[in-house]
């Protein structure tokens, strides 16, 4: 039985030295696989290629080291991510490295030389994460069961090579899981007073300050922000008004009003777990109206606002009594596209073209606000209606509640971090399928999210703690 | 002694529309109600902790972190285990906050509780049953597919009982796991065997290894299941109880294991050259027996933990145990709390060749893990006369010894919680005795750590380095 010592590196080699005829060697190699049972490595190896992952089980928001060793000095390895998201399609990302001396790379300290990222990116191959070529387009990684976590297979790979050739230079692996909710937190359904959410608890006897969580005009509800925020020590609201099968009908349509966000804020306040003095609210995009408009009603007193990218205003008027809303069609004057077909509907919030009646007070505030921005938002006027609340909180004398996040390069969903950013995607199948423009670069995006969250973290701990 | 039973009683503001009578269904929420009267302390909801990793191997170090206290906060970190048998255990130690109004659990003394001093996993290797349970409980996590829940919390002042009666300041639910992501599990009952295959993650193929465990027989897991996290396939071997001697009433011969070891090595991801055998206790016999006198079995490696080389050459199981049960009549010793010493039994080291393995034999390098305090298995003197027989042999150089005084009979994984002696029966008898294994608490978890690391490495080396066997 011949010894394992022929490495695909050295056949490899052997084969530009012209010792194997080129058309067999794949069929060498796994033949060479079976009889020696497939040893990826040199045999003057005094042991194999090791990939660590540390924390192998982290939360979403949780930086991973990844870490080759055992490897030969000055080598070029291939370290590469692999995950199915929800609906089964093939998300990866890869990265060029070069070992070191010692024979180890770890991405904490190297640099991608190529791949879906340069540069020392520790997170790299969570936010650098693209659709696999052939994939669907207009694809947006989003987790819907929150009870479980993302599963990203991590792997060493021979070479500078892409993800489609793991299968051949795989050298070692490693599999991860990526969590929205700690051990301990609980997930409770809420459907209660007409209110349509999802509570999540920090374990531990409370009571806890609290966060209601807004999002946009996707409609749905949507937990792992609030999923997180729990894992962070905080009760957190995820509140559903548009597009739910459990509120009123039709689902194309807002048909709840003020009553309905007010109703939702004191169900939170008044939860035993929940320190009612303690509330703040999050809202990204149309989410954001929402907050700012939710904020200044009477009997409503949060402790603190995000607003993330998201108009002061809005082009169909939220009712109150019976909370129904002109239709949205009315919207489609401000639609623009691109020369591919696809959709930006950033007009719609362009302050000049909000419903002015609809345009929040924002004068009334009381509490902080964090307003973030990206700048190449192409959903939202987002730069504009940020320098609106500005000066309209400085004309008021309350500039020093105003905090403003600025990142260039990040795009309209700015979400908790290490998690990749879609610069377009499916909004809407019916009539036609339609794909909408986020924006945002990669690169820049991922460092405006782990930056973001990291300040909306010390943010509610400064506001909603001591 | 001082008994602190602060009983911390928090109302709440008066607020109309408050159900406080709600119990929640929760690890902790359980322990207490909340229709008692509580004041609210305005400054509880700042006390931070954190537990990182909150899903760690059981392996792994974890890192607890308190903030946000007043400097010189008096506080008392806690855990608490409720194992699958439904009896709980839990650890305690007291901290005073620092300047910052921090504690470090990596950093900062214990000045008291169940370990003391510096000691980053003190809260995991000390846990013991709550006051109250029944003596002789050993913690042993039988499903190994799900994680073991430990809650960590803080109590205000330095505290050492009635933890159930009050309501922490905080608390965090922690996992530790002793299978990795995506390790897999699959039970074996091909060819008559007991056993399940732990395989790692990944494309493999990996190196394998044969996991035995001891005198009580049962299908043991978690020791496979870890060992995969890292790596290799592990299958782990009922030996002693296996399906077809409990149908049978016969014990299994050597070509049980001998079976085991070709399903290991014909499979389509292992190895079959990279396998090695690891035996704990009796398992740890038969592993030296296997390891030298197998024709069939042909191992990279050998690790032996609290086992001894004394056996009848001739025969199997049966003879093996019929020498010990022989022994037990005359040799057995009781100590003043009614615990059963074994010790003795496979004692003195014979001189007679028919009586030990002939570890002179063994062509492949070999670990022995043994604990100077063992009460159960002279495994100290056994790796003593293994020593001077191998090198009479001339085959010392396979040989590594880690000796660690004041550790008992079961070194096992880093960070179980060490058990003096716990209610033990064994295949050989009819009746269950309290069994002394040894060890001091504080040395036998620190010979567990360095024990495991050691291993790993030693398995790493062979497992994966350049053949240095004679086949």
């Amino acid at each position: 039985m011949v010894r394992a010592h022929l490495s695909v590196t050295t056949l490899r080699k052997l084969i530009e030295m012209k010792m194997i005829p080129c058309i067999s060697v794949h069929r060498n190699l796994t033949c060479l696989h079976h009889a020696l049972g497939g040893i990826r490595w040199k045999s003057s190896y005094r042991q194999a290629p090791l990939l660590t992952a540390a924390p192998a089980r982290g939360l979403i928001d949780e930086p991973i080291s990844v870490k080759g060793r055992f490897l030969p000095p000055h080598c070029p390895v291939t370290v590469c991510a692999q995950m199915h998201s929800e609906d089964g399609d093939l998300w990866e990302a890869f990265g060029h490295y070069n070992t070191t001396s010692d024979g180890t790379v770890s991405l904490t300290r190297d640099h991608s030389v190529g791949g879906s990222y340069l540069g020392c990116e520790p997170m790299g191959l969570f936010w650098g994460l693209q659709p696999a070529p052939g994939a669907r387009k207009g694809l947006r990684l989003r987790k819907k069961n929150v009870e479980t976590p993302f599963v990203v297979h991590v792997s060493l790979l021979d070479g500078h090579v892409s993800p489609s050739e793991r299968q051949s230079t795989e050298l070692a692996a490693v599999t991860t899981e990526r969590w929205y909710m700690a051990p301990g937190v609980r997930r409770i359904e809420i459907r209660q007073n007409g209110v349509v959410g999802t509570l999540f608890l920090p374990p531990g006897p409370g009571p806890v300050p609290a966060i209601l969580d807004l999002w946009g005009m996707g409609g749905g509800l949507v937990e792992y922000r609030a999923a997180l925020f729990a894992s962070r020590g905080y009760a957190s609201l995820s509140l559903a008004y548009l597009g739910h099968k459990d509120l009123p009908a039709p689902r194309n349509r807002i048909n709840v009003g003020d009553s309905y966000f007010k109703t939702a804020f004191h169900l939170l306040q008044d939860h035993p777990q929940v320190c009612a003095d303690r509330v703040g609210i999050i809202g990204l995009s149309f989410g954001v109206y929402l907050t700012l408009r939710l904020a200044t009603q009477p009997d409503i007193s949060p402790s603190c606002l995000i607003c993330i990218n998201g108009p002061v205003g809005s082009t169909v008027t939220l009712s109150d009594a019976d909370g129904r809303t002109e239709q949205f069609e009315s919207d489609q004057k401000y639609w623009v596209f691109d020369d591919d077909g696809y959709v930006s509907f950033k007009a719609l919030s362009l302050p000049a073209n909000l419903a002015p009646e609809t345009i929040v007070k924002i004068e009334k505030l009381t509490c902080p606000l964090l307003c973030i921005v990206g700048e190449d938002d192409l959903s939202s006027s987002s730069i504009e209606c940020a320098n609106l609340m500005e000066e309209t909180l400085r004309a008021a004398g309350k500039h020093q509640l105003f905090t403003c996040l600025s990142y260039p390069g990040a795009g309209h969903l700015i979400e908790p971090p290490y998690t990749p950013n879609s610069r377009a995607s499916l909004w809407s199948v019916k009539p036609v399928k339609q794909i909408t423009l986020w924006g945002g670069h990669l690169a820049s995006h991922a460092a405006a999210q782990e930056d973001a969250w990291k300040k909306t973290l010390e943010f509610l701990e400064t506001n909603l703690r001591c | 002694m001082q008994r602190h039973q602060s009983r911390r009683r928090r109302r709440r503001p008066n607020r109309l529309k408050r159900n406080v009578s709600k119990l929640f269904a929760s690890p902790l929420q359980h322990t207490f109600d909340l229709s008692a009267e509580f004041r609210m302390d305005r400054k509880q909801y700042c006390v931070k902790l954190s537990v990182q990793p909150s899903r760690g191997l059981v392996d792994e170090k974890f890192i607890v972190l308190v903030q946000n206290v007043s400097p010189g906060f008096q506080m008392t970190i806690h855990a608490l285990h409720k194992c699958e048998d439904g009896h709980s255990y839990e650890a305690f130690a007291h901290y005073t906050a620092n300047a910052t109004g921090t504690v470090n659990v990596s950093e900062d003394p214990s000045l008291g509780g169940t370990y003391s001093g510096v000691e980053q996993m003190g809260l995991l290797w000390s846990l013991r049953p709550v006051p109250g349970t029944k003596p002789g409980l050993r913690l042993r996590k039988v499903n190994v597919q799900t994680p073991m829940e430990v809650t960590i919390s803080v109590y205000q002042g330095h505290q050492t009982e009635g933890f159930m009666d009050q309501v922490p300041l905080v608390g965090v639910l922690v996992e530790r796991w002793y299978m990795a992501p995506r390790v897999r599990r699959i039970p074996i009952t091909e060819n008559g065997l007991t056993a399940t295959l732990f395989l790692p993650s990944g494309l493999g193929p990996f190196p394998g290894l044969l996991d035995l465990w001891g005198g009580e027989g049962k299908l043991i897991e978690y020791r496979a299941a870890l060992l995969a996290s890292h790596g290799i396939a592990c299958l782990t071997l009922d030996y002693l109880t296996p399906e077809i001697t409990m149908e049978t009433g016969k014990m299994v011969d050597s070509q049980y294991i001998e079976t085991a070891y070709r399903v290991l090595e014909q499979h389509p991801q292992v190895l079959g050259s990279r396998i090695a055998m690891l035996g704990l206790s009796l398992g740890a016999s038969v592993t030296l027996k296997m390891a030298v006198y197998s024709q069939v079995m042909k191992l990279r490696c050998v690790v032996c933990i609290s086992g001894c080389h004394v056996q009848p050459i001739d025969g199997f199981l049966e003879e093996l145990l019929n020498f010990c049960r022989i022994n037990s009549e005359t040799k057995t010793r009781i100590n003043e709390e009614d615990q059963v010493i074994y010790h003795d039994l496979l004692l003195p080291i014979p001189t007679d060749p028919a009586l030990k393995v002939d570890v002179g034999r063994l062509q492949c390098p070999l670990l022995l893990v043994v604990g100077e305090d063992d009460q159960n298995w002279p495994a100290y003197e056994s790796a003593i006369d293994m020593k001077e027989m191998m090198e009479k042999a001339g085959n010392s150089h396979l040989l590594t010894v880690l000796s660690y005084p004041n550790a008992g009979h079961l070194i096992e994984p880093p960070y179980t919680p060490h058990t003096l002696a716990t209610a033990f029966l064994s295949v050989t008898s009819v009746k269950k005795v309290m069994a002394l294994w040894g060890g001091e608490t504080v040395a036998h978890s620190r010979a567990q750590e360095d024990a495991w690391r050691k291993t790993l490495a030693f398995l790493r080396e062979n497992l994966y380095g350049s053949s240095n066997c004679g086949f």
